[in-house]
């Protein structure tokens, strides 16, 4: 009896094994997809290794398309046209593609992996876009829940932007984290400084990548980031520019400021800035600063819950009511809108330049908030 | 009980630095359906539903959200809503991403106080999940009655 059970169990054991080392072979030959040719905008050519999903075989290649998500398939900011090779629709991919979106073969890069040749369509200025290393050479705190970060440049040493544009910072594993996570935070630095960039970081409660920066990250470390992104910047007109922004909100108007003193620039600009207490304002110097350089510079900050302590004696209320109150009256057919901060916040002053008759198309804003 | 096959899959989303920082299980040592389980019988005991929860959690967070970051008196209750840019998954795995917005509750006479997100509230109402014991945002049943009337 014992030695049937000791027979069987060895048996069992045995088919175990046996099936184990299949699945690794049959991982290892039959998942094989061998070499692929991606085509990229019908003039690029590239040999890659077959197996992998469309964004990290882009990501090797040193093509980064935006993503947020770190290919979960939950924030379709990579998507990307496929003409051929992508296979069937996936059912991950469905419920983040519009109708027409799946018309036009537009697909999740994250989602579908390269297994054959491919041709594929994404927008010439995501080229620009690399992969950096740089040096931690400041962090300095500008309220008690943001923090300037200053960054080096080390390779490659220098960088070209939009004033506006944003990158993806890496994290480092810390604590309990193991994995690095990447987040978006635009550039608040002049764009024509080309060897270093600011990045203003507001603490997130529960925020894996801005508790990195605000309790781990040391000066002189190095880190890394992949950019620049996004379509957030200033465009041509001769109205006034009307910027709304609150917190970390502040980054990519300092760095617009910095390129309208830079291109000696005259348009009007006026900037409300929206804060709780007078402890959540900073850069007061330097909108003033902002002043004596731009002759048609208007800076309102606007605290919306003042505390006696702050002997506050300038604009009390929403950012929002500040601003429709301005609008009042005003012929804003030439007015464009620029908005920074808290999607909350943007929403909200979507609606009231609307209401005062800047229409969508003049109104620009962040498109990771 | 044994982690389904579902759960082995999701496991690790639900571990620090996956989605969130702290994860959702603090020192919970339970498998996700055991604590489950054991919030749905006790919610059953106190009276309570997870619907009801999740309706009443929702309006604490559209009315802060007026506020954009002001205290906004709610006349039993004030309410802030801090709203940070970019979007969370659920550890769960269904399609589909949510504000990173963490909504603070003061019941003014108790003094009690709650604080969540409006991934908790997803999770309250599709999986019935409020957190592991010690997770930064569990939300125990108990505190949660003091604020549904």
């Amino acid at each position: 009896m014992i030695h049937q059970i000791i027979l069987t169990v060895a048996a069992v054991t045995a088919i175990n094994v046996v099936l184990a080392v299949l699945l690794v072979i049959a991982e290892r030959y039959l998942a094989d997809f061998g070499e692929c040719t991606l085509t990229v905008n019908d003039q690029k050519k590239l040999d890659v290794k077959g197996g992998s999903t469309l964004l990290a075989t882009l990501s090797r290649e040193k093509i980064f398309l935006p993503s947020a998500c770190g290919g979960r398939g939950t924030c379709a900011y990579c998507k990307c046209r496929i003409q051929s090779g992508a296979g069937p629709l996936l059912p991950t991919e469905i419920p983040l593609l519009s109708s027409e979106e799946i018309e036009n073969q537009v697909r999740l890069a994250c989602q579908v992996k390269v297994k054959q040749d491919m041709a594929i369509t994404i927008p010439e200025e995501l080229f620009a876009i690399q992969e950096f290393r740089a040096s931690v050479k400041e962090i300095r705190r500008l309220t008690h829940d943001i923090k300037l970060l200053r960054l080096s440049l080390l390779d490659p040493g220098e960088i070209s932007f939009k004033s506006g544009q944003y990158i993806q910072l890496k994290s480092q594993p810390y604590a309990d984290i193991r994995e690095r996570v990447s987040r978006a935070y635009s550039i608040s630095s002049p764009n024509h400084v080309k060897n270093a960039i600011d990045l203003i970081v507001r603490l997130v409660p529960e925020g894996i990548c801005t508790t990195w920066v605000h309790e781990y990250l040391r000066e002189g470390e190095t880190v890394s980031f992949v950019g620049p992104m996004g379509d957030f910047f200033l465009r041509d007109g001769r109205g006034e520019i009307i910027m709304v922004a609150g917190g970390s909100g502040m980054a990519p108007m300092v760095s617009i400021l910095h390129e309208m003193i830079h291109t000696n620039n005259e348009r009007k600009v006026t900037y409300f800035f929206g804060a709780v207490t007078r402890r959540d304002l900073f850069y007061l110097d330097e909108m003033n600063a902002f002043r004596q350089k731009l002759p048609n510079f208007k800076f309102i900050p606007a605290l919306s819950e003042p505390l006696p302590e702050d002997s506050w004696d300038g604009e009390t209320g929403l950012i929002t009511e500040i601003l429709g109150k301005y609008l009042k009256g005003k012929d804003t057919s030439d007015m464009q809108g620029y908005l920074c901060g808290s999607p909350g916040m943007i929403q909200a002053s979507i609606q009231v330049m609307k209401e005062h008759h800047i229409e969508g198309d003049r109104i620009f804003f962040d498109p990771f908030a | 009980m044994k982690p389904t096959p579902h759960e082995k899959k999701q496991w690790f989303d639900f571990l620090p630095g996956a989605i969130s920082k702290d994860g959702f299980l603090g020192n919970d040592r339970r498998q996700i359906h055991d604590i489950v389980q054991d919030d749905e019988r006790h919610l059953e005991y106190l009276g309570l539903n997870r619907e009801a929860i999740a309706d009443r959690l929702q309006y604490f967070i559209e009315s802060g959200k007026k506020g954009l970051e002001k205290n906004v008196d709610l006349g039993d209750y004030t309410v802030q809503v801090r709203w940070s840019r970019g979007m969370q998954p659920c550890p769960f795995g269904e399609r589909g991403l949510h504000h990173k917005l963490v909504a603070y509750v003061k019941h003014k006479s108790s003094g009690r106080e709650l604080r969540f997100t409006q991934l908790n509230v997803h999770m309250i109402r599709e999986h019935g999940f409020f957190e592991g014991s010690g997770s930064t945002f569990r939300m125990e049943p108990e505190i949660l009655q003091v604020f549904m009337t």
